[in-house]
């Protein structure tokens, strides 16, 4: 077979983070088998909380990295995330000079557009 | 009809079950491998599989055989089979089974590796020193969760798969033996340590 030479992958080239549904849960990282993902997170009070309800706190995420060094592509956290914040992209991951500019943080982790 | 016809063989008559085997028509040799049967008794299964060519439709012979987990040893079925030379190497590396009277050279792991990678009281060490991203609890940042002063995590602990208990492997209290293999594999599942040991 003779294809184009940037041909693009069927849709397994990449795994993109989709940060609104993100709550910080971990369970990605805690199923990684190659231990890729890196989490940090803080909690925060409820600001928009109704009158008189007690008061609670959510999580925010501060960061989250994929590293394609480590990432074999098995897909287990798109598969285990519960609230679908990650997907496959047909995109590949960026090439890298070094293996430390392989991590791709959350702003590279968007879905286009 | 049933899907396999199996014996439990004793292991002192493990080479001539096979030997017989073969000689009642199961002539083609499938595959040999090896079971850790950790935290149900302290034995190695080993499982061969042979099959009659002559009679495509018969179920395949399954032989299986247990050595003790703390002498692991059988006699090598490689003067039956000779293709079953190469299972029984890669049972012998990954199990530490020894087979008696087989090639005892190694298949896939390099000479100088020391360690039977597929038993189940097998450790990590690599992985148990490392940092695991999943220790983390949501909400939390990068600070490491033990630093000085820092408040006591509100739940227990976790361990990533391959990894003990800490109290079992690793910070175990000097004062005590070494910890039984089953406990080990056992604890080694990852997921949160348990709070009470017996």
């Amino acid at each position: 077979m003779t294809g184009e030479p940037q041909r693009r992958t069927p849709g397994h080239g990449s795994i993109v983070l989709i940060e609104s549904a993100c709550t910080s849960c971990m369970i990605c990282a805690r199923e990684c088998p190659s231990w890729c993902i890196t989490i940090d997170s803080h909690t925060e009070p409820v600001a928009d909380l109704p009158a008189g309800a007690r008061a609670r706190t959510e999580n925010v995420l501060d960061r989250f990295a994929i590293d394609w060094s480590l990432c074999m592509y098995c897909g287990i956290c798109v598969d285990e995330c519960p609230f679908d914040a990650l997907a496959w992209s047909p995109d590949l991951a960026s090439p890298a000079e070094t293996l430390a500019a392989l991590t791709a943080e959350k702003a590279d982790l968007a879905p286009d557009q | 009809m049933a899907l396999v016809e199996q014996q439990r063989i004793s292991s002192e008559q493990w080479l001539g079950a096979v030997r017989r085997a073969r000689d009642d028509g199961f002539g083609y040799f499938d595959w040999l491998g090896c079971v850790d049967e950790i935290g149900r008794s302290a034995t190695f299964r080993i499982v061969l599989v042979l099959r009659d060519l002559d009679r495509p439709e018969a179920p395949p012979m399954v032989l299986t055989t247990e050595v003790a987990r703390d002498d692991p040893r059988l006699d090598s079925v490689g003067s039956v089979f000779a293709g079953a030379g190469w299972h029984e190497r890669e049972a012998a590396e990954l199990f530490g089974v020894e087979f008696v009277g087989g090639n005892p050279r190694r298949l896939l792991l390099s000479p100088d590796f020391s360690g039977t990678p597929l038993r189940k009281d097998e450790v990590l060490a690599a992985r148990a020193a490392t940092g695991w991203p999943g220790a983390k609890e949501p909400g939390e940042g990068d600070a490491p969760v033990s630093r000085p002063g820092a408040p006591a995590p509100s739940r227990r602990r976790m361990v990533p798969p391959g990894v003990p208990d800490p109290a079992v492997w690793g910070e175990r209290d000097p004062a005590l033996p070494p910890a039984d293999p089953a406990e080990v594999a056992e604890s080694a599942v990852g997921g949160r340590i348990r709070r009470n040991r017996r």
